[in-house]
């Protein structure tokens, strides 16, 4: 009993120090969020701040730059997520299910691509999307990287495991490739275009030297560039920096925290298959 | 997307490492099935229609500015003349540079900093997960899962923020122990390994994940005869846990490795590669280049980036083929 007892409390605090440890960070940029001025840098060090404030907060809320760039962000975020389960669920069904001429071929095309790093393209990548015509336009933040052949690859690797049966029986009753894809694979993809998606969601939101690269339009600033900008424009504002900080980072946190339970399951599955 | 390094899909990229070796063996009893069925229907146009937008899309932004890339080193591109060929002088030159040699080694460095930091913290949570209860464990998943989704801008600006000398958080929790206060981002000794940090806390959580989702592949009963037979946790760790997991430990170790050498956005953030190039790693330098505007910084860094980028990602490839056979005879 006793010794039980102390096992167990020597599991909270380890487990305690690691919830601590980690989020460390992240507190500290919450906390500093409330600090004035006077108080952000002061001198003797003090973890808290004497006075909460929320002037900060309040402060970047206000700045109209700040906002249009988390909505344009969140807007173009959303966008890229929807284009790039589209694009990569219904290859990710073909080269699951079907059988076509030069498969072989066009699944080592599609997948070649993880392998290749992104520095390796980058500058020609740019001169592309500016002979297209797409520099300065959302579309160069959500098109060129919506298909991704680790997406593609995760989503197939779940395809692969539906039972051929159903599909069999459908394929007799006359239902066409598109009519199984949409009414017998779709419905059961949830989890994974959950996973998927936030993944996608996550790469758009915490880009940054895409979008330095392709748009200077400050109307069309994502949020990373802001925070970036703001912190070499205004570098000794910390109190407001930590604010915007934090609100930019929220959306992300609260995206895992409301779906920790496919993403968690998603890697375990992934694992286990 | 694709082309920028730093949106590299963290998540699924992390869910198909686990997927990776374990892929080729169903993949092709699969496929022998799908292919029974087809002998009647062979689904050319439709399967061509639902790869083609993918397909379209690689191709004009992946694989067209890849070849573009080839084509462009080996031409001499000065915005004063007519581009030059020059044949593979330039992969001469970058290999003579001493420039590109040091950020090769500061790449190196910083690999060497957070690779083992990453490994073993990411080992020892994801051992300690997996004795917990039910509750504990759901709670420290989700917990060491949170790093991996804040960006690397805003990562680098809060530590930036915890490193200074006045008021920063770090010169604080070092004062207990008698040290400091140390200017860690200005003193070329310290810039890296105070880099190397958040590196290693962007990373470990995803890498404990991955880690636990082996562990738990690990039948329970082998732990039960070992602990039955009198073996400690070390031992049960080095003789069941490592062994069993040498696939998954291998794939993070090659993963890491190979994305420790392509960090650059929090030097890029925190310091720019300063102070004295102390944090110049080698994609920073190659972007550095690339904005450079003296005549051929363009074929160099296109150079440069190819080098290295062909170097590791060939060491990738490599290495996925040898854990997924290795696995296909396992299987």
């Amino acid at each position: 009993m006793k010794a039980s007892l102390g096992r167990r409390v020597a599991t909270y605090s380890l487990a305690a120090l690691i919830v601590i440890s980690t989020t460390l960070p992240l507190a500290w940029m919450l906390i500093s969020g409330f600090k004035g001025r006077n108080e952000v840098l002061r001198t003797p060090f003090q973890f808290f701040p004497d006075v909460w404030m929320w002037q900060n907060y309040a402060a970047i809320l206000q700045d109209p730059a700040f906002l249009q760039s988390m909505a344009l962000t969140f807007a173009g975020a959303l966008l890229f997520t929807l284009l790039s389960l589209v694009v990569n669920s219904i290859a990710a069904y073909a080269f699951a299910r079907l059988d076509f001429r030069g498969k072989r071929f066009w699944w080592v095309y599609c997948i070649t691509p993880m392998f290749i790093p992104g520095m390796a393209i980058l500058l020609t990548s740019y001169v592309v999307v500016s002979n297209l015509g797409m520099l300065n336009t959302l579309a160069v933040l959500i098109i060129p990287g919506a298909a991704s052949a680790v997406q593609m690859f995760f989503i197939r690797q779940f395809y692969l495991n539906t039972p051929l049966a159903i599909e069999e029986a459908a394929l007799i009753d006359g239902a066409g490739r598109w009519r199984i894809f949409w009414s017998i694979f779709l419905p059961q993809s949830q989890g994974v275009f959950v996973v998927v998606g936030v993944g996608s969601f996550l790469a758009y939101w915490n880009a940054y030297v895409w979008p330095i690269l392709t748009i200077q339009d400050p109307g069309l600033q994502q949020i990373m560039q802001y925070i970036a900008g703001f912190r070499s424009e205004r570098g000794n504002e910390w109190g407001l920096l930590m604010a915007g900080s934090t609100l930019a980072a929220l959306p992300t946190i609260l995206l895992v925290l409301i779906f920790q339970r496919y993403i968690v399951n998603g890697v375990r599955l992934a694992g286990m298959k | 997307m694709t082309m920028s390094p730093q949106s590299t899909n963290r998540l699924a990229t992390a869910a198909s490492v686990a997927l990776e070796p374990e892929t080729t063996a169903p993949a092709r009893k699969r496929r022998r099935g799908v292919g029974r069925l087809s002998t009647h229907v062979m689904d050319n146009r439709t399967a061509y229609v639902m790869i083609a937008p993918m397909v379209v899309l690689l191709g004009i932004f992946v694989w067209w500015p890849l070849l573009y890339s080839f084509y462009l080193s080996t031409f001499e591109i000065s915005f004063y003349e007519e581009p030059v060929f020059v044949g593979l002088q330039f992969y001469g030159y970058v290999l003579e540079d001493p420039d590109f040699w040091h950020s090769i080694g500061i790449g190196a460095t910083y690999v060497l900093y957070t690779v083992p930091a990453i490994m073993i913290i990411a080992f020892l949570v994801a051992s300690f997960i997996r004795t917990v209860g039910r509750k504990v464990a759901g709670l420290l998943k989700t917990t060491v899962y949170v790093p991996t989704v804040v960006s690397a801008v805003i990562t680098s600006v809060v530590f930036v923020f915890m490193y200074r000398a006045d008021g920063g958080l770090i010169n604080w929790l070092i004062g207990f122990v008698g040290l400091g206060p140390f200017a860690f981002l200005s003193d070329p000794e310290l810039a890296l390994p105070a880099i190397s940090v958040p590196g290693i806390w962007l990373a470990f959580g995803i890498t404990t994940l991955i880690m636990l989702a082996g562990m738990y592949d690990i039948p329970q009963s082998y732990y039960e005869a070992a602990q039955l037979e009198g073996a400690n946790f070390f031992q049960r760790t080095w003789f069941i846990t490592i062994p069993l997991m040498k696939n998954v430990l291998l794939y993070l170790l090659v993963t890491a490795t190979i994305a420790g050498m392509q960090q650059f956005e929090l030097p890029l953030i925190m310091t720019q590669g300063g102070p004295t190039n102390s944090t110049m790693t080698p994609n920073l330098f190659i972007f550095n280049q690339f904005k450079d505007p003296t005549p051929y910084a363009t074929s160099f860094s296109l150079t440069a980036a190819l080098i290295l980028f062909f170097v590791l990602g060939g060491i990738s490839m490599l290495i996925f083929r040898l854990i997924r056979s290795d696995k296909a005879i396992d299987a």
